[in-house]
């Protein structure tokens, strides 16, 4: 079942009141008791955003919050998210599957940072394709991936990618600090991210500990690789919002409904669909399985089929 | 779409429970309790209601009312779709009133 994301941009009070979260907005109070307060049940929350520096929210509330597997995130003064809270039990059989990861071997490492790799240059190209920009190249990279990606193919997609996939009239260097639209896109990244590491976190997995990215500063390497797949999908809301010619300067409320959007995007997986929030946790499932030995495939979504048979030296790890 | 008026869910809850005794009223005021905990929310006196986004999460919650049911007294559980739910008329003496509204997936404070 799909979760409810709850996006606090205004002065609230958030407690708890029969498990269920009530929700005190002063700046409804003149409208009448009624207006002003809400009750939603915490077993229905999946993500809660607090962008607004005059919210509180008591400790029973948080802890019922985590102990329901939601992400908390807030905000700092631009409004931009800073921080993420997560539950530590997220999984009944969670210290054994930490171990599987803890253990996990160099080369299985390796095979799954491929097949992340393969499936993020796709669902770019699928971008690509889908706004009649050349992307054979793309396809063949993908292909061409080997484990752990020692040709670095990602970073190779990755610049061709961004400076043929917005239109010609912006100037778009992709950066963390860059110009418009990377705030848009640095959001849609963030909540994405939170939505990710939520996954991991439920299925048992440690967020901290990535099959790449490995920055000694960084507390979510693992929620960084998962990921990466994933980030078309925001780029095309992003595109989205471009294309239809919105004023992207700022991040609007408007905008910001489009992006927090991302949650219910239909990805579509080799058998079924289901919304990005639900479909995030087949993947991550399918990651504990492959450190556990079981299965040896990542389940992640596919933008596109691109025909790329199997067993045709694309869908088979090479050691 | 996913998550439309047919496939939302809402299930209400009526009920009659024995208020005689100090013993009666203490079990009554115990399972309202219990399904306001479940996140039912009070529509009228001893009429309760809760959206559910599918059927599955319609069932679990129906589930665990029929493990709530108290020993004695009269309680009826009913599912009826958002579309359905949106075309109650409701009044408040003879002012109509305004439904309580769909929760979205998505929402914005």
């Amino acid at each position: 079942m799909i979760k409810r994301t709850l996006h606090f941009s205004n002065p609230a009070y958030l407690s708890l009141q029969q498990n269920q979260l009530s929700i005190d907005l002063p700046h409804l109070k003149s409208l009448g008791e009624k207006e002003s307060r809400k009750l939603v049940p915490i077993e229905d929350i999946g993500i809660i955003i607090l962008d607004n520096q005059q919210i509180t929210i008591t400790h029973g509330c948080i802890a019922a919050l985590l102990s329901n597997n939601a992400a908390i995130i807030t905000c700092n003064k631009s409004r931009h998210p800073t921080g993420m809270m997560l539950p530590i039990d997220g999984h009944n059989t969670q210290s054994e599957r930490f171990r599987y990861q803890i253990d996990a071997s160099q080369p299985l490492k390796k095979q799954l940072w491929q097949q992340t790799v393969q499936a993020k240059i796709l669902n770019q190209a699928a971008i690509l394709f889908n706004r009649d920009i050349p992307c054979k190249n793309m396809i063949h990279w993908a292909k061409s991936v080997r484990s752990g990606d020692p040709d670095n193919y990602e970073g190779r997609a990755a610049v061709y990618y961004w400076k043929n996939v917005f239109p010609e009239k912006i100037d778009f260097f992709r950066g963390r600090d860059g110009d418009p639209p990377n705030n848009l896109l640095n959001y849609g990244y963030a909540i994405l991210r939170a939505i990710v590491a939520r996954g991991l976190v439920c299925s048992g997995l440690l967020p901290t500990l990535g099959i790449h990215h490995r920055n000694k500063y960084n507390a979510y390497c693992l929620a960084d690789d998962i990921m990466e797949p994933y980030r078309p999908y925001v780029d095309e809301i992003v595109l989205g919002i471009i294309d239809r010619g919105e004023n992207f300067l700022e991040l609007g409320k408007d905008i910001k409904t489009q992006l927090l959007g991302i949650a219910t995007v239909d990805v579509q997986f080799e058998k079924n669909r289901s919304p990005l929030l639900v479909g995030l946790q087949t993947t991550t499932s399918s990651l504990a399985k492959c450190y556990e030995g079981t299965i040896r495939r990542i389940n992640y979504p596919i933008m596109k089929n691109f025909e790329t048979k199997r067993g045709s030296g694309f869908d088979e790890s090479e050691d | 779409m996913r998550l439309n008026e047919y496939r939302i869910l809402w299930v209400l809850v009526f009920f009659d429970l024995p208020t005689e005794t100090k013993k009666e009223r203490s079990i009554a005021s115990k399972f309202r309790k219990e399904i306001l905990r479940d996140g039912f929310a009070m529509f009228q006196f001893s009429i309760y209601l809760r959206h559910s986004s599918s059927r599955e999460n319609a069932d679990v919650h129906i589930n665990r009312v029929k493990r709530l049911l108290p020993e004695k007294g009269h309680i009826g559980i009913m599912t009826v779709t958002d579309k359905q739910f949106g075309m109650m008329e409701l009044f408040y003496g003879k002012k109509e009133k305004v439904l309580p509204d769909t929760p979205q997936q998505l929402e914005l404070f």
